[in-house]
């Protein structure tokens, strides 16, 4: 399977389960990936800062260093590299708190192997799409708000705040896409994975969460319009 | 929200229940002592037959004494529950971690099994993930005998096969073996003394106290892996330390770790992983020996010592010890 589009790019495989470790990182080689193996937190967080990655694919319990705590820290730096979760865990309460701290998938062990290659290429692949994007743009302002989305900061109402990396990709879809009408299905296929668990009120949510950042009365949306039973309307010229 | 959560815990509720009761006591006293005082106002108005104060002095009584009486049933009560809920509270923490112990192996044979199934794997690679999936399947039988074999233990319904053993030997002979399973480097384990003394041992349960042991010393060391087995006999006991260079416990955990389902929650340890069973479990076997098990660490990475102390045949109570032996005769004469 050399034919993988994304060959060659580099990701970074925190496990401590050494069996399941060698399975994964034999198969992502096959697909063509540079497979870094980390056992635990500290070995996963100095592997980060000494070498740039692709994509993490991040177990949660990790000896030192718990999995929450590497992708908290890791996106202190870098708000925008995709991180998988992938852990024997199955409470709601671990999968919300790991998709709040910023992971951008989450798969419980036992898992499906081409489910999991799925993924992984999907990510890559909004990653990919995202910094092609952000590199022909990558300040935008709208009335009083502005965006960079490079580094995430973004400056609305006086304050000086960092997106989500989902935030970013919603907004900066929206905006590409401006004045067409967007269908939530539309955006959880462009910006989650469409395999992913993530429900289309989770758009909402986002698209709430955008409203209250950007516009000045969020129950009464100018930027981002509601177009009822269709989807979404981004439109800056007011 | 925060304050009705307040309320509802077991030891507000408990409190409130005794303002109630005591509030109650108070109310009541005063009511029988203003009546008092009612009654010997108007005592000489009053027909002699209504004023009897000897029954009266004898409801008060037998009225404390089962306001006292039901007073230490809801003390008892509540003691009983927050036992209840702080075992339940670990019993949640042990279905966690099972279960990751379970999915964990299961993840494993189950990606080689759909690599095998999606790829062409060389014939070489092919025999390392079978090696790989037989280590998971091993484990994961393991586990799920450790619970099966702990309730047995507990409901007493194990089989056991106790004996006279020369203890040294089968000891060694234990340890090589959990060196072997272990993968350990033969360097790091080291047994120092003897003990020319014998006890009465069932040398199936004793393997997994070595084992659990054994492994706890290696799962639980940094960089420096040592492990000293010092092996002796005194007057009356067999003893047995392993003396490791490892995380150390602190003085508070010390007490914990016998304990059944607790877990030593440590960002900064080695390992993170575990059920909660396997000292509880070495605990359960040494008492059926009528043994003892301690342990001591001066903190942190500072190493621990578990000491197990085994009563020698000759010195022991022979009445417990006889009656060891005798359950493993019946059980092979029912065999046999």
């Amino acid at each position: 399977m050399t034919d993988n589009l994304y060959s060659g790019k580099k990701i970074l495989l925190v496990e401590d389960e050494e069996t399941l470790a060698v399975g994964l990182e034999y198969n992502l080689t096959e697909e063509g990936y540079k497979v870094t193996w980390a056992k635990d937190g500290k070995k996963a967080l100095d592997f980060y800062k000494t070498a740039e990655f692709d994509l993490i694919i991040l177990d949660i319990m990790l000896p030192y260093f718990d999995g929450f705590e590497v992708a908290k820290q890791i996106r202190e730096n870098s708000p925008e590299i995709p991180i998988l979760m992938l852990t024997a865990r199955t409470h709601v309460d671990d999968k919300v708190h790991g998709l709040a701290i910023g992971a951008d998938d989450y798969m419980t062990k036992p898992f499906h192997l081409q489910e999991l290659l799925l993924r992984v290429k999907g990510m890559l692949k909004r990653k990919t799409w995202y910094k092609e994007v952000t590199l022909t743009q990558p300040i935008f302002r709208f009335g009083e708000n502005e965006i960079n989305f490079e580094n995430l900061q973004a400056t609305a109402k006086g304050q000086v705040f960092l997106l989500t990396a989902h935030e970013a990709m919603v907004l900066k879809y929206l905006i590409q896409n401006k004045g067409k009408i967007i269908s939530r299905k539309e955006l959880l296929e462009k910006v989650w994975n469409i395999t992913s668990e993530v429900e289309t009120r989770t758009v909402d949510n986002f698209i709430a969460r955008l409203r209250k950042y950007f516009e000045p009365d969020p129950a009464k949306p100018v930027f981002i319009k509601s177009i009822r039973s269709a989807g979404y309307l981004f439109n800056d010229a007011i | 929200m925060k304050k009705r959560h307040l309320l509802k815990h077991p030891v507000v509720i408990f409190v409130l229940a005794q303002l109630a009761w005591l509030s109650l006591v108070g109310i009541w006293i005063y009511w029988y002592i203003s009546n008092y005082i009612i009654f010997e106002l108007a005592e000489d108005k009053i027909s002699p037959q209504l004023v009897s104060k000897s029954i009266n002095l004898f409801a008060l009584i037998t009225g404390l004494f089962l306001l006292v009486a039901v007073l230490t049933g809801m003390y008892l009560i509540f003691i009983y529950l927050n036992k209840q809920l702080h075992l339940t509270k670990l019993y949640d923490n042990f279905i966690g971690n099972v279960t990751h112990e379970l999915k964990s192996p299961l993840a494993s044979i189950q990606l080689y099994l759909e690599t095998m199934n999606i790829r062409k794997v060389p014939r070489s690679k092919q025999k390392e993930f079978i090696a790989l999936m037989l280590k998971d399947a091993n484990r994961l039988n393991y586990l799920i005998n450790s619970i099966l074999q702990i309730s047995g233990l507990e409901q007493k319904k194990i089989a056991h096969s106790y004996d006279i053993y020369k203890v040294e030997p089968i000891v060694r002979k234990l340890i090589s073996e959990s060196i072997q399973q272990f993968n350990i480097p033969k360097d790091v384990v080291e047994i120092i003394g003897n003990a020319p003394c014998s006890c009465v041992l069932d040398t199936n349960a004793l393997k997994i106290v070595i084992d659990n042991l054994v492994d706890n010393a290696i799962k639980y060391s940094r960089e420096l892996v040592q492990l000293k087995i010092q092996i002796a006999c005194n007057l009356k006991n067999f003893v047995i330390k392993f003396v490791d260079q490892g995380v150390g416990i602190s003085p508070t955990n010390q007490k914990e770790i016998f304990e059944k389902f607790h877990r030593i929650y440590d960002p900064d340890s080695p390992n993170v992983k575990g059920t909660g069973l396997g000292l509880y479990w070495v605990k359960e076997i040494i008492k059926y020996h009528g043994g003892q098990i301690s342990v001591i660490s001066e903190g942190r990475d500072k190493g621990s010592t578990f000491k197990i102390e085994l009563p020698i045949y000759q010195t022991a109570k022979k009445r417990y010890i006889n009656s060891l032996l005798k359950i493993s005769t019946k059980k092979a004469e029912k065999n046999d």
